[in-house]
């Protein structure tokens, strides 16, 4: 039951990780920027997708089909959605870079290796932000065989899909970490490796907050976030500004961009179940940001109260029940404001770049984010 | 012919590859014209004789390689060698565990320090391992690579706080390959306590793998050195790139022992190379004195690997921490049964199903013992750690030095 609950869990993390929000409007704005930076987007390099070790994995992840493993769900999202969100992360520090322009001292040998306003280091960078990205998808999806019973399927299928997720995850990092290495920037390797860091303490809390009678605030809930979903494109935006030799001011606007926009990015997928009109079933993470702010608004007892209401005698939960109850408080407007909030940061930390092609798509980014 | 010459011919190609990873080189030339004669020619002989015999004859060292570069390989790297420091004069040897002891006081406890976490239960996860009771074979090694090289670069008695970095993080990169490995091979204790995996489950088990790795990571970057950071990234690499060399079997017995090799050097050995190599970069700009340090370190710790290999085989359940013949268990073929299938080759097809069959794994230790698998992989390890000494030598003489090449003594002696 507890690992039924959980698996309901990770296929909806998923969705939400791989799901646009308001899809017509953020797909334009996305192919709209990938014009801007030069050449399609293809970060996941080719050496990395091409090599022995993840042909392998391919292989065998075909013997999972069929199976409840979740690696299975993180390779489907590798296919279909690799156009848009999947390289977000890279197209985002792609752009920055364009609208910060070449490194202020013309002096520097740096300055003829541009091509299309972006240097060879940073598109290195957006790869390597892309690959860890990808690593903790897979990393997140290991499975707690301890959680595993008979009638969820043979247990040597999850160990072998582990086994899989653990060896394909870390071989994305281990890329990562030589090519930072190959930037040659000792700062922009701790800067990414503290964002890596961040990811992983992120995801921890993310796994060990019990739903039900979890303790999470408003302001745990943007702490933990920023960690989970924030701090690598935050910091890969504040790294590209170093690579190109940028002051202090330019990488901490960098910074705040990205935040704000990881931060804005969360909101509006989690309250696509609130927002959506229309009848298809809802299913949501009881840790999503409106459910969040609805716990803190009616306070653990009623929430307690609210939770037995909506469950079955098998205690499954009916999720288009408690989005009904949930959409009678403030909550999904509070997280409304707070997505129009961290869009507005966004804007705001972009007004300082001289104003271009590259600048105008992060400002769309950030207001498609506010957009339903 | 007693015996037919194809087979003669692979068991002497597998040893002659095993013997060109030693010297760090591979030449297929030398494989077809050299090995004809001796099998042809003679009776053949036990295989262990066969590989002393292949061992102990000159041009098998050189024989690919032109002599200046062999001579000026052996050639110290000093120019005055002191008189009365040879390894046999016993006043002046020391144990490189108490020699390493003063620097590596409070290792432990300065990474944990490092392991800087908000959450209480993370940082338990983290902190499981580095509870002072591994061996620090690693960071030691390290340790008195780096104080070797300063007194060959005229640092006498210094030791550069990035160079106890690099003991650390070594340990932490080792640890967190260990976390990752248990999860891989479902293992269940290590160094006598549950693992991680069993305690908090698989999941939060990478996760503190994943980030023991960042927080390595950001202490290398903290160093400053480009070429470092470079060089221990090569180690993460290389860790991953033998987990998934582990994945897979070779139908050709040549190219088995050569994956075999290759899987040891960069599950094990490249770990220390490069922490060795490491070391002696942020003290000497000498490419020879890195070379010297990486293949220390990289003949030092194939040996290391090997003796473990042999242990799997011969040390009782609860000596080495973890059930014996753990890898036939998992299906791994190491240097003991690649040899004890030169002798029986009806290990061939239980390598191949990777022991999965029923009886597998009792049938293949059985042959194990009853063939010389131990014995030869045991004479393997023996020569990768005289090559590592060969090359030590060529350092300045020093306590630490000699105590380095005591310590392929200790590696080939342990008994866990």
């Amino acid at each position: 039951m507890a690992w039924r609950s959980r698996l309901s869990y990770i296929g909806w993390r998923h969705l939400s990780i791989f799901s646009n929000p308001s899809p017509s409007n953020w797909t334009k704005v996305v192919s709209d920027a990938e014009k801007i930076v030069g050449y399609p987007t293809s970060f996941m390099s080719l050496r990395c997708l091409l090599s022995d070790e993840l042909s392998n994995v391919a292989m065998h992840v075909r013997k999972l089909v069929g199976t409840k493993h979740p690696l299975l769900n993180t390779a489907r999202g590798f296919v279909y959605d690799s156009r848009n969100n999947l390289q977000m992360r890279g197209l985002i520090v792609l752009l920055m870079s364009k609208a910060a322009g070449p490194c202020p001292s013309t002096s520097d040998p740096i300055h003829d290796s541009m091509v299309s306003g972006i240097y060879p280091s940073q598109r290195n960078l957006a790869e390597i932000t892309e690959l860890i990205h990808t690593a903790f998808l897979v990393h997140r999806g290991i499975v707690n065989l301890k959680e595993w019973t008979n009638s969820d399927g043979p247990l040597k299928d999850m160990q072998f899909g582990n086994k899989m997720a653990v060896l394909s995850g870390d071989f994305l990092l281990a890329n990562a970490c030589t090519g930072l290495a190959q930037l040659n920037d000792t700062k922009v390797v701790e800067l990414i490796s503290s964002a890596i860091g961040d990811v992983v303490q992120g995801i921890y809390h993310e796994s060990s907050t019990s739903a039900e009678e979890g303790s999470l605030t408003v302001a745990s809930w943007e702490d933990q976030t920023f960690l989970s979903h924030g701090a690598l494109l935050a910091k890969s935006c504040q790294a590209a500004m170093k690579l190109a030799r940028h002051g202090n001011e330019a990488q901490n606007l960098a910074f705040l961009y990205g935040k704000h926009l990881a931060l804005g990015h969360k909101l509006n997928s989690d309250l696509q179940p609130f927002v959506k009109s229309g009848s298809e079933p809802a299913v949501f993470s009881l840790d999503s940001a409106p459910v969040v702010f609805h716990r803190q608004i009616v306070g653990p007892e009623r929430w307690r109260h609210q939770l037995k209401q909506v469950q079955n005698m098998a205690r499954q939960i009916d999720y288009t029940k408690l989005r009904g109850l949930i959409k009678t408080e403030r909550g999904v407007s509070q997280a409304l404001d707070l997505c129009s909030y961290h869009g507005n940061k966004a804007l705001e930390a972009m007004k300082c770049f001289p104003s271009s092609e590259a600048r105008s798509a992060l400002e769309n980014m950030a207001c498609a984010v506010t957009k339903f | 012919m007693a015996v037919p010459w194809s087979r003669c011919w692979r068991s002497g190609a597998g040893t002659a590859v095993l013997l060109d990873w030693c010297r760090g080189f591979s030449t297929r030339a030398f494989k077809v014209s050299g090995r004809r004669t001796p099998c042809s020619t003679a009776a053949p002989q036990p295989a262990t004789a066969r590989m002393k015999v292949l061992l102990r004859q000159g041009p098998v060292f050189n024989f690919n390689r032109p002599m200046t570069i062999a001579r000026h390989r052996d050639r110290c790297l000093y120019t005055t060698p002191r008189v009365g420091c040879s390894i046999c004069n016993d006043a002046k040897l020391k144990d490189p565990f108490s020699l390493a002891q003063k620097d590596l006081q409070n290792l432990y406890e300065d990474i944990k320090k490092q392991l800087l976490v908000s959450k209480a239960e993370l940082k338990a996860l983290c902190d499981y391992y580095f509870d002072g009771k591994g061996k620090a074979f690693r960071p030691m090694i390290v340790i008195l690579m780096a104080r070797a090289c300063n007194v060959h670069s005229n640092k006498e008695g210094v030791l550069l706080p990035a160079q106890r970095s690099i003991a650390m993080i070594s340990e932490m990169i080792h640890t967190a390959s260990l976390v990752h490995d248990d999860v891989i091979d479902d293992s269940g204790t290590r160094r006598g306590k549950n693992t991680i995996n069993k305690v908090w489950g698989e999941r939060k088990a990478i996760l503190a793998g994943d980030f023991i790795l960042s927080v390595a990571s950001m202490a290398l970057a903290r160093i400053g050195n480009n070429t470092v950071v470079s060089v221990l990234s090569q180690v993460i690499e290389d860790l991953v790139r033998g987990e998934f060399m582990q994945l897979g079997s070779k139908e050709n017995e040549n190219e088995r022992f050569k994956h075999y090799l290759e899987k040891t050097f960069k599950k094990t050995a490249s770990l220390i190379a490069n922490s060795c190599k490491a070391v002696s970069i942020l003290v000497n700009s000498d490419p020879e004195v890195h070379e010297i340090a990486y293949q220390y370190g990289r003949n030092v710790g194939i040996a290391f690997q090997l003796v473990d290999d042999i242990l799997d085989f011969t040390s009782c359940a609860n000596l080495l921490g973890k059930p014996s013949a753990a890898d036939l268990k998992l299906g791994l073929a190491t240097g003991p049964v690649l040899f004890a299938c030169q002798q029986f080759p009806e290990l061939h097809a239980m390598i191949m199903r990777r022991f999965s069959s029923d009886g597998d794994v009792d049938r293949a230790w059985q042959y194990v013992l009853k063939s010389d698998g131990v014995e030869q992989t045991n004479y393997l390890a023996q020569h990768y750690c005289q090559e590592a000494i060969r090359q030590i030598r060529r350092l300045r003489p020093s306590t630490e030095r000699d105590a380095l090449i005591q310590l392929t003594e200790l590696v080939l002696r342990r008994d866990k």
